[in-house]
């Protein structure tokens, strides 16, 4: 087994990648999360990106002074939170546009952390924070193979994993995830049962802010114990790419921010290579097979002929790159723009929007709803 | 007078004063930051107005600073209104500035043809990119503003594999392009300064916008479009084609803004992320403008004002010229506060329509639509 393992040593079964892919999913899904529980409410919440450095900026700027983890995760948390009650008011209170609300809040997330930081920290050789260290679950973390890639990660991590069952039961099962999605599908309805559509989307969107503040907060005090301006590059969009892409599900949240965050680490891994390895290709075709399968046998139905030619092209692409091994090889800036370039896929094939909530983007007002 | 003429004065004449106001309460808070970092008030406010204007070469800054803001609000007024958000204005800019040094570097040819064909490559190039968005769009359902944030990044990433790889000036390390012919560029309106001649296109692009959007069959189709896809629908006219053309049309614009930054620029050579900042300060200047393609030209001076006297200040009194973007964000915030406010009490006195900015949001698909209003 091992020996197999190790020859294909690739793709799942490169504990170097999984561990890794771990690491860089979880800052996408402290946020995807919120956004989820948010948009359930019917908040489309644009401004993550300028939240998450909020977080970051805060959360760094905390733990450089106090030096406690701890305070400066809390940091993040009230970084994030800061732009949620703009970002509640000018949508709930305002009823302003939510998208033009959102860009605002992204440019001045950026701004402001960029400038607090340049007045800051710009002079000397700049202060490296502690990180967290991994909390090893005795018992788990000796599995062979998997083991210490999974269970001897931070505690960050395990809590943000554990957020998928925990908002799955929220939601389905509670009386306040049915008082989230009645605000998102029918406002009106939601009101009329007695149900504050203000008082849960207001809720939302800070528990949304919050959480991004966190997924911020990850990238300084876990990942690399510094902060630099927009080091969040990009992550709050992805995370707002993987809720479409989940269908609005945590379940469906949890497996579009491990493929994204999946990319991101195959990018970091493949960015030094010459060449594209060969696994690479395999897995591309494998994909494209499941693809094509998933549709014919469960779907009972190939979409549109167009589709199914493309995806039988892919898949024969990668077989035969697969037998010849070209070396072929793509430039840097390829990979490090690969996680986007999944993402736009993600999103122009993800087809339906039947999931997505009826009255998302819509601000309530009572009467007229 | 009539009366109605006389009543839209009024109506303009209050968001004027509304954009006036939030742009004095965006610059006092500026004032905060400056005080909070140490500087004098007085100290602060003189280097930023001496930084923007005092002088021929800080004024030729500020108004060369202006073309790619008002192209950029130009773009996202003509977007806007056909109630499509897009803000893929970083990277447009980009891809028309990439065409533009293909262009550029190709052909030797007099500048009366090579330089048309120089702009002409910046809007090709904008729109094209823009064009990636248009048909996810309209073919596939997906949301611009995600897809162009993502092309945003992505655009980056060509951008910076252009100028290492396939444009690479080998003579140097540097991630830049060869030094493009002198026949490829705007020539200058003010020797030693930044000031091109590439201001002419503020006049221009302006008043053909303005004229597209209200003396065409095309920007009624598109203002219909945005304030009423139903009705639109029903007059036979598809929210997907002018959508699309729309976005296609504010890429271009876009593309011409990153043609400027290229070819009006200092350096002869183009090198990595020349100016997507641009890209995300031109939606301030739209929405400060409300969206007016007249009120854009005001409202570019204000940012190109602060860019410049910005980056002059952190030079002479040591503040952040980020603070600049946090003022976007402010204004950005502000306009939509007074906007809802602004309808607010119009509504008290009759129901009008909801308002331009805080209106809601034209779903992607009509289908699905239940606008409120």
């Amino acid at each position: 087994m091992s020996q197999v393992i190790a020859t294909f040593g690739f793709g799942p079964f490169d504990m170097n990648w999984l561990s890794t892919a771990l690491v860089l999913t979880t800052p996408l899904l402290f946020p995807a999360v919120g956004e989820l529980i948010s948009e359930r409410a019917g908040v489309l919440n644009v401004g993550l990106e300028g939240m998450m450095l909020s977080g970051a900026f805060f959360s760094y700027m905390v733990t450089a002074k106090t030096g406690s983890i701890p305070a400066g995760a809390f940091a993040g948390i009230g970084g994030g939170l800061f732009f949620g009650v703009i970002m509640a008011l000018l949508s709930i209170e305002a009823k302003a546009d939510q998208i033009v609300a959102g860009v605002g809040i992204n440019l001045a997330g950026v701004g402001l952390t960029s400038y607090l930081f340049d007045q800051m920290y710009s002079s000397g050789t700049q202060i490296v924070v502690p990180t967290v260290t991994p909390l090893r679950i005795p018992g788990l973390a000796d599995i062979p193979h998997f083991g210490p890639a999974i269970f001897d990660q931070d505690p960050l991590l395990y809590i943000a994993f554990l957020l998928v069952p925990v908002s799955w039961f929220l939601l389905k099962r509670t009386r306040w995830g049915l008082a989230v999605r009645a605000s998102g599908e029918l406002p009106a309805a939601a009101d009329t049962a007695g149900i504050s559509v203000r008082r849960v989307r207001w809720f939302s969107v800070l528990l949304a802010s919050a959480l991004a503040g966190v997924g911020g907060s990850y990238l300084v005090i876990v990942d690399v114990g510094i902060f630099h301006q927009q080091m969040t590059n990009g992550r709050g969009f992805l995370a707002l790419v993987a809720v479409i892409f989940g269908r609005w599900s945590p379940w469906g949240v949890l497996g579009a921010c491990f493929a994204l965050g999946g990319t991101d680490a195959l990018q970091l891994r493949l960015a030094d290579q010459s060449s594209v390895p060969h696994q690479v290709w395999v897995i591309l075709g494998i994909i494209a097979v499941a693809v094509v399968l998933y549709r014919a046998v469960v779907r009972r139905r190939i979409a549109r002929p167009l589709d199914a030619a493309i995806l039988v092209a892919v898949a024969v692409f990668g077989f035969v790159t697969f037998a010849v091994n070209p070396p072929w090889d793509l430039p840097q800036q390829f990979w490090q723009a690969l996680p986007y370039l999944v993402a736009l896929a993600v999103l122009g094939g993800a087809l339906t929007r039947a999931h997505m909530p009826a009255k998302l983007t819509l601000p309530y007002r009572r009467g007229e709803g | 007078m009539t009366r109605a003429i006389r009543a839209k004065f009024v109506e303009g004449g209050v968001e004027f004063a509304l954009s006036v106001a939030v742009a004095i309460v965006a610059l006092l808070i500026g004032l905060l930051f400056v005080i909070a970092s140490g500087v004098g008030p007085g100290t602060g406010a003189k280097a930023f107005i001496d930084g923007a204007f005092s002088g021929q070469l800080n004024l030729a800054g500020t108004l060369s600073k202006m073309v790619p803001l008002t192209l950029v609000a130009l773009g996202w007024i003509v977007a806007f209104r056909s109630g499509r958000f897009h803000v893929g204005f970083p990277g447009q800019l980009l891809f028309g500035g990439l065409v533009v040094s293909i262009v550029a570097l190709k052909p030797d040819l007099p500048i009366g043809i090579h330089l048309p064909l120089c702009i002409l490559a910046g809007a090709v190039g904008g729109a094209l990119w823009a064009g990636i968005a248009a048909w996810m769009w309209a073919r596939r359902g997906v949301n611009e503003i995600l897809s162009t944030l993502l092309l945003n990044l992505v655009a980056i990433q060509v951008l910076a594999w252009w100028v290492r790889q396939p444009f690479h000036d080998h003579t140097t390390p540097l991630p830049l392009t060869p030094p493009l012919p002198s026949s490829a560029f705007y020539p200058t309106l003010l020797t030693n300064t930044d000031l091109h001649w590439d201001i002419l296109l503020i006049p221009i692009c302006v008043v053909a916008v303005a004229f597209i959007l209200t003396r065409t069959t095309f920007g009624f189709e598109l203002r219909m479009v945005g304030s009423n896809p139903h009705v639109a629908q029903h007059a036979g006219i598809s929210p997907e084609r002018i959508g699309s053309w729309s976005i296609l049309l504010s890429g271009a614009l876009a593309g011409l803004a990153g043609a400027s930054l290229v070819i009006a620029g200092t350096t002869p050579a183009m090198g990595e992320d020349f100016g997507s900042d641009y890209g995300f300060t031109g939606i301030a200047v739209a929405l400060l403008a409300r969206n007016s393609p007249w009120g854009a030209v005001p409202a570019a001076l204000l940012f190109a004002a602060l860019i410049q006297g910005g980056g002059v200040m952190e030079g002479t009194v040591g503040i952040s010229s980020s603070l600049v973007d946090v003022l976007q964000g402010v204004m950005i915030v502000f306009v939509l506060a007074a906007t809802t406010i602004l309808y607010f009490a119009r509504r008290n006195r009759r129901r009008v329509r909801p308002p331009t900015v805080a209106g809601p949001a034209v779903p992607n698909e009509p289908a699905d639509a239940t606008v409120i209003a």
